[in-house]
């Protein structure tokens, strides 16, 4: 599988081109260096922590921030100067519920649909499309002040589809919203990632990881990885883990003498966590090896860790690469003392 | 193409501040029938200082005048006399524990005094903190000195035409003492074509008010909740100018104000009798500038207010600063030059000057307002665009 997240400077063709952007704001850095691509007609989350600096990045994108360094490209053009042909194409639910309280969900809606200059007919149509769509149609003519917050999501969500955008950005949808009904919202957006649309969305929820075709991890404004679900979680764990069981005594020396075992963990009396570059080639040789020397394999099975598992990981080797690097930096203070 | 959907983006603007409106109608209740409610309760209610001030006189015995209540009230117009006393201690306790207004102190020996060539003094006690009503008491006293003296020298003039009589000369009684004594006497003539009243004067004046008071509040709330609420980053990211978002709340709550406009100027000419002497159409003209001047300040309310709670505080603000300073109680002449050029900064400043002069007097005596209107509503609506449109740009 391709990698949906790439660091080189690709055609106008690549929705999403960030390079090397830095935002801060009164001494504090809030994005250091961040560099993403964001292929057509995919997912991509921006994974990470509350004030990790997703909704920054957003803001990057959307126009409504400049960066301090770097640069930016949407649909091949610098968001701070979007042409009214990119804004039609541009969709935008942001991070806190924004519309008006006042107007029912279908005004809300058709409100935000004549700022993208829907003409009327077309413009009801989309209005009970996308309400329909979200699962709204029968709090159509609800104030939306009076619907609950995972409602007033799903209203949001419509608003930023119904001039049927290309391209979305969505900060934080499923904040706030019921395990089953952030079923159904990945659900809608899986369908539209399948129409061909491109779809950047935040979630400070780190399993929802999986739901994405690829993912940048962010923390502390800095993207820290940034590939396919499956490609972040064998990076973080140095390898695929499998599991084995097993009955009779273990030559541990023998086991990681197999060429593709990278590292064995013993995780009970009788079973191993190996971690190795490919589960499907090195589970037959560690079961034939387990065997060979005369123990009993109950049980394989291929360990697939959380995100949260993963995402910890990926940010504790971070952080002991940044006080490595730290180190490393600073002055021998010794010597000078000497 | 473009046209056609900017009319559709402004429309959009205009339907959803009227929907919003209409949702909240106690707001809208105590907008516009409070100001009017209190108008015409004030109207009904208001007396002024015309009622006569509640006074004791005191006549000492040796000054030898009548003690009869009836001889002093002649004289003392604006008073109501409740008593006559020898001494002013009792009456000035009285007068001390505010169960009368006045006491009035005669000479003990007014006439010896006269005729030895010396001038006596009437004196008018009064205790009151409030300015106006010593002003007014200031204007009892000179109208009492001046009865008192008419009377004497009308005495005096009556006793010498009758000793002339008695000595043969029948002329002497050709010209009556009264008239001597007070040859001329005052009458007001007011040119004014209609009659004042408390309501017809401040009526055009609370139009004004309410009108600059609405459409500025309203315009900035809805700004301000934009701004607040993270709206104008959905306004930023579709394509929506700010001159789009601008003219788009001018029209919506102009309309919605132009309607509140219309029903107060008929409730004020219908129910509560105000005349309206001038051309319709210039008045129409003249309110239709107000409003876009206060349309204006509310948009540059909206965007330098942080929060609804101050968006309302500076509301609140200008409308106590056009209460005091535009011309509603105090005229504007009786403010120094700074202040004055100070209150000319407010729309309704010209708003009730031009609107009084059209109703009252039927055409507009200083039409410079109206070219300080029309200025004053450019420049609010270039500086409230030009806000909108750096809150709208990239930060």
């Amino acid at each position: 599988m391709p990698s949906l997240i790439r660091r080189a400077a690709k055609p106008a063709t690549v929705p999403v081109v960030v390079e090397g952007a830095t935002m801060r704001f009164n001494g504090l850095t809030a994005l250091d260096d961040v560099s993403l691509e964001v292929n057509p007609g995919t997912i991509v989350g921006v994974v990470g922590p509350s004030g990790a600096g997703k909704t920054t990045l957003v803001r990057l994108l959307t126009g409504a921030l400049s960066p301090s360094r770097g640069a930016v490209r949407v649909l091949g053009e610098d968001p701070n100067r979007f042409s009214p042909r990119a804004r039609q194409k541009i969709g935008y639910m942001p991070q806190l519920f924004t519309l008006y309280p006042d107007l029912t969900a279908a005004e809300n809606v058709d409100f935000v649909a004549s700022l993208y200059g829907l003409i009327l007919f077309r413009r009801w149509r989309r209005v009970r499309e996308v309400l329909e769509l979200v699962g709204l149609s029968d709090a159509r003519n609800r104030r939306a002040a009076h619907l609950s917050g995972g409602m007033q999501r799903r209203l949001e969500l419509a608003c930023a589809l119904v001039h049927d955008p290309s391209m979305l950005f969505l900060d934080e949808p499923t904040a706030g919203v019921d395990p089953i009904l952030r079923e159904r919202i990945w659900t809608e957006l899986h369908r539209l990632r399948d129409e061909g649309r491109t779809l950047l969305i935040t979630t400070q929820y780190v399993t929802e990881a999986e739901e994405c075709d690829a993912v940048a991890l962010i923390a502390e404004g800095r993207v820290i990885a940034h590939s396919a679900p499956d490609e972040m979680r064998r990076d973080a764990m140095g390898g695929d883990l499998v599991d084995v069981e097993a009955a009779g005594r273990l030559d541990f020396a023998a086991l990681e003498a197999i060429p593709v075992v990278r590292r064995i963990r013993r995780l009970d009396d009788r079973a191993l966590r190996f971690t190795v570059d490919d589960a499907a080639t090195a589970t037959p040789l560690i079961v034939e090896a387990i065997t060979g020397s005369g123990a009993e394999v109950r049980s394989t099975s291929e360990a697939r860790p959380s995100f949260d598992e993963v995402f910890t990981a990926l940010v504790a080797r971070d952080r002991l690469a940044r006080d490595r690097e730290t180190a490393s930096d600073a002055p021998d203070t010794g010597q000078e003392a000497a | 193409m473009i046209l056609f959907q900017v009319a559709i983006r402004l429309l959009a603007f205009v339907g959803k501040e009227l929907v919003e409106i209409i949702r909240r109608p106690g707001a809208l209740v105590s907008l516009v029938l409070g100001p009017f409610l209190i108008l015409a309760v004030f109207g009904y209610g208001f007396r002024g200082l015309g009622d006569p001030l509640r006074a004791i006189v005191v006549v000492p015995p040796e000054s030898g005048l009548p003690t009869d209540l009836a001889t002093y009230q002649d004289l003392a117009e604006g008073l109501t006399i409740t008593a006559i006393m020898a001494s002013r201690e009792p009456a000035e306790r009285q007068l001390n524990e505010r169960q009368v207004d006045a006491v009035v102190v005669i000479p003990s020996n007014a006439l010896g005094g006269f005729i030895a060539g010396k001038q006596a003094t009437i004196e008018l006690e009064i205790n009151v903190a409030n300015p106006e009503e010593q002003a007014y008491a200031g204007v009892l006293a000179a109208r009492l000195a001046t009865k008192v003296n008419s009377a004497i020298i009308a005495h005096v003039i009556g006793v010498g035409q009758s000793l002339a009589v008695k000595a043969g000369d029948s002329a002497a009684v050709q010209i009556p003492a009264s008239v001597i004594a007070e040859p001329t006497r005052p009458a007001l003539v007011n040119l004014s074509p209609t009659t004042p009243a408390v309501t017809s004067y401040y009526g055009p004046a609370v139009l004004a008010l309410v009108l600059q008071h609405l459409a500025l509040t309203l315009v900035a709330l809805s700004l301000v909740r934009e701004r607040t609420s993270g709206l104008i980053e959905l306004f930023r990211v579709a394509p929506t100018s700010a001159l789009e978002v601008v003219i788009g709340k001018v029209l919506g709550f102009g309309i919605f104000a132009t309607v509140i406009g219309t029903a107060s100027l008929a409730l004020l000419v219908l129910v509560l009798r105000v005349p309206l002497l001038g051309d319709p159409w210039l008045l129409a003209s003249v309110l239709a500038l107000l409003l876009v001047a206060s349309l204006g300040l509310g948009l540059v309310v909206g965007l330098i207010s942080d929060s609804e709670r101050q968006a309302v505080q500076l509301s609140l603000l200008i409308l106590l600063a056009s209460v005091f300073f535009a011309g509603f109680i105090l005229p504007l002449r009786e403010f120094s030059p700074p202040v004055a050029a100070i209150a000319n900064i407010l729309p309704v400043t010209h708003g009730i000057e031009l609107v009084r002069d059209l109703m009252l007097h039927g055409w507009v005596s200083a039409p410079w307002h109206l070219g300080a209107l029309g200025l004053m509503s450019a420049t609010l609506l270039v500086v409230g665009w030009l806000g909108m449109r750096r809150g709208m740009a990239r930060i």
